[in-house]
């Protein structure tokens, strides 16, 4: 955490020297970008009482600006704390998962073709089956990276940011012009048909239509536990953590160190296939070519779990952190007198970068601070 | 004592819910724009890429800029980063008061539009590129604004059947059109090319390719095509293919022929560009707010706009500065009668 305030300090000072701008009221305008002030709309509306105009705390209210706002970093949050869990997994076992990205392309491109088909299913069996296979094709496309380094010690970094590319050019194709998974009534557009009304997620906090926020935000939180629980209370999360600890002491130790590596990467990439899907029977409905090219979820990811010290309420405040930035720092929200919304993106990548730069220097900072406390003890020992 | 504290959570969710039920009745009339507002105000959404990407989304933004110069409006432009914030980003805009929203992008077709005007029936919106009987909600306060291609590419067809005309190698008159990908849009701006070719010269040979790239960006496979024609013979290449045809362009350029522009007028690129075919996307959504804050309430939506050479929606940019004086008088009269004659509907345009 201690990474977040500095990396918002630097942002500061940049904001500070480039746009001459007080970073303070900058900040503030961020933060009512994101909706969290909706906590904090303490007699903002009205309640109508006759001949009155008493307000109230109505904490409930869902058409606000501040509500609709926090509903949509809540339905960004909802992937990046899904994608965040497929690169931490893989980093308790050692590896590094770059292909968050791809995985959760494929587990969309999946996700809206399963929501298309089977169109008369009653709603929980489709979204359930949707779902199931774009958590299945997201972890086989893991699982490839996992195989090859578990067969032949291909490295994953490699191998991973390899299969981004795959499913962004074969997504491409599969959704793009004249392609397999166009709609073929919108010939103008490299936009696949929507799902069915029964493969769509329940919205329960806003309006369905205006993109409210729907119950895949409580499966992410779900998989928040899952992945505790599979880290901390199975054997198999024993073996994933004693690999990453040291390979050659699990062998050692009688665990089967490949079989590990291929389970780690299968089960990262089943999670960021999850998030595709949650998506697109969320919010997004269908898949068009610009998000296949443009997404960044995967890579946001990434910085979740760093941030995030690949635990799992970690990722959760990660998670929510890197949200609501995109979110306050859009140009919806960051009002142009206040900020130029050309740079508004940019300040974003900004922080973003500077807080994965600081969590490595944070390590930095206690390993100095460590080797600035110990001298004086440890000669004692030596003599 | 516990179970008193659970009774009082649960009157208290019970309270919760049942407001929130009447926060989603009373809610959405707030959306309406506020009366009394001196300023009009207008919002443009743009789609993923930019207002830096050369092409839709800058073009819109010159057409919100001149509107705020000229017009005295209040702008103010949302810019979409992802596909998240396509809804959010209309949404916004009609409740920050705004009372005309212009989208801009074919993809705000599916979807977007059609969820979020039905909920603002105060709040006018038009999209720039999209057609409105593709929206299936058959919005009445949304106004489609399309472009008639096909007569910007007869346009510049024309121009290099000309040129061709003029100054044909050993006999031989051939020149070639490319096309990103089969899109409505790009096969009604090469259509219109060959069109307009023959009209200059029955004998003049056209080539028409499509590059494939259902990206629109690849300029590797738009050169490639464009070099395909040329070695064919072809020595004017149109290219109608957004950020792919730059390549097709500069293909040109190092084969020391012409080559024709699209959608903005890209001269900018060098002498090399003999004209474009121009798609003005400015305008349009400079008309789209000066109809609007000429009558606010009567700004009628349920229908397309289009636009045509004979509303200067669409034309023909620049010619080369390369051209010697006796070409360039010769082309502009020739040119500018036949798009007269276009206005005036005496010539039929095959849009495929």
């Amino acid at each position: 955490m201690l990474t977040a305030v500095i990396a918002f300090f630097i942002g500061g000072l940049v904001i500070l020297a480039t746009t001459k701008k007080n970073p303070l009221s900058t900040y503030r305008a961020i933060f009512d970008g994101t909706g969290l002030n909706w906590f904090f709309h303490v007699g903002s509306h009205k309640i109508g009482i006759p001949f009155t105009d008493t307000r109230v705390w109505f904490p409930w209210d869902t058409a606000s600006r501040s509500a609709m706002d926090l509903q949509q970093t809540l339905i960004i949050v909802t992937p990046l704390i899904l994608t965040g869990i497929a690169v931490a997994f893989a980093f308790r076992c050692g590896l590094f998962n770059i292909g968050g990205n791809g995985q959760y392309t494929v587990g969309a491109i999946v996700g809206v073709q399963f929501g298309v088909w089977f169109a008369g299913l009653p709603g929980p069996v489709h979204v359930i089956i949707a779902m199931a296979a774009a958590t299945l094709a997201g972890a086989l496309w893991a699982g490839i990276a996992g195989l090859l380094k578990a067969t032949v010690g291909a490295h994953e970094v490699i191998t991973t940011i390899m299969l981004n590319w795959i499913a962004l050019w074969v997504g491409s194709y599969l959704v793009g012009f004249n392609g397999p998974m166009q709609d073929p009534r919108a010939l103008s557009a490299p936009v696949t048909r929507p799902v069915a009304q029964s493969a769509r997620l329940d919205v329960f906090w806003g309006f369905p239509t205006l993109q409210g926020l729907h119950i895949g935000f409580f499966i992410a939180l779900g998989a928040l536990v899952v992945y505790w629980l599979v880290l901390n209370r199975t054997t198999l999360g024993y073996e994933v953590k004693a690999v990453g600890f040291n390979a050659e002491a699990a062998r050692y130790g009688g665990i089967s160190v490949p079989r590990n590596y291929f389970l780690a990467m299968a089960i990262s990439g089943a999670f960021a296939g999850l998030a595709g899907s949650i998506d697109i029977l969320g919010w997004e409905f269908n898949l068009d070519l610009t998000v296949v090219q443009s997404v960044q979820i995967g890579f946001i990811g990434i910085a979740v779990a760093l941030l995030g010290r690949n635990n799992a309420l970690g990722i959760f405040f990660a998670a929510l952190l890197f949200g609501a930035l995109l979110t306050g720092t859009s140009t919806r929200n960051l009002d142009p007198s206040v900020f130029k919304p050309e740079l508004a993106g940019n300040l974003t990548q900004i922080i973003q970068g500077l807080v994965v730069l600081f969590v490595g220097v944070d390590l930095l900072v206690l390993y100095v601070w460590r080797a600035l406390r110990r001298p004086f003890p440890r000669r004692r020992v030596e003599s | 004592m516990k179970r008193k504290t659970w009774m009082t959570l649960a009157v208290a969710t019970i309270v919760g819910v049942l407001a929130v039920a009447i926060a989603a009745v009373a809610g959405i009339g707030r959306a309406a724009p506020t009366k009394g507002d001196a300023a009009v105000k207008v919002a443009l959404v743009t789609d993923i890429g930019g207002l830096n990407d050369k092409g839709f989304n800058h073009l819109s933004y010159v057409g919100l800029q001149r509107a705020i110069k000229e017009l005295k409006v209040k702008g103010r432009v949302y810019i979409t980063k992802s596909a998240a914030d396509r809804k959010p980003n209309l949404q916004a805009a009609a409740q920050d008061g705004n009372g005309l929203v212009i989208a801009v992008g074919v993809l705000f077709e599916f979807g977007p539009l059609d969820d979020v005007a039905p909920a603002f029936p105060n709040t006018k919106f038009a999209g720039v590129d999209v057609d409105w009987s593709g929206l299936t909600s058959h919005p009445p306060n949304v106004r489609g604004i399309q472009f008639r291609e096909q007569e910007a590419g007869y346009l510049v067809g024309y121009i290099a059947g000309l040129w061709e005309t003029r100054h044909p190698v050993k006999g031989k008159m051939v020149v070639g059109g490319v096309g990103a990908n089969k899109v409505p849009a790009i096969t009604r701006f090469l259509a219109g090319y060959r069109a307009g070719a023959h009209k200059a010269n029955r004998k003049i040979k056209v080539y028409i390719d499509y590059a494939n790239d259902p990206t629109f960006a690849d300029q590797a496979k738009c050169k490639e095509t464009t070099l395909n024609q040329i070695g064919k013979g072809s020595r004017v290449e149109f290219e109608a293919a957004g950020a792919c045809g730059l390549g097709g362009l500069s293909a040109a350029k190092q084969k020391h022929l012409w080559g024709i522009g699209v959608d903005a007028d890209q001269s900018f690129l060098g002498p090399h560009i003999l004209t474009s075919a121009t798609k003005h996307v400015d305008l349009s959504v400079f008309d789209a707010i000066k109809a609007y804050k000429a009558n606010p309430t009567g700004f009628k939506g349920g229908f397309n706009k289009n636009y045509t050479v004979k509303n200067h929606g669409v034309g023909y940019g620049k010619l080369s500065a390369k051209l010697s004086k006796a070409d360039r008088t010769f082309i502009t009269a020739k040119a500018n009668h036949i798009a007269k004659l276009i206005a005036e509907g005496k010539i039929k345009i095959p849009s495929k």
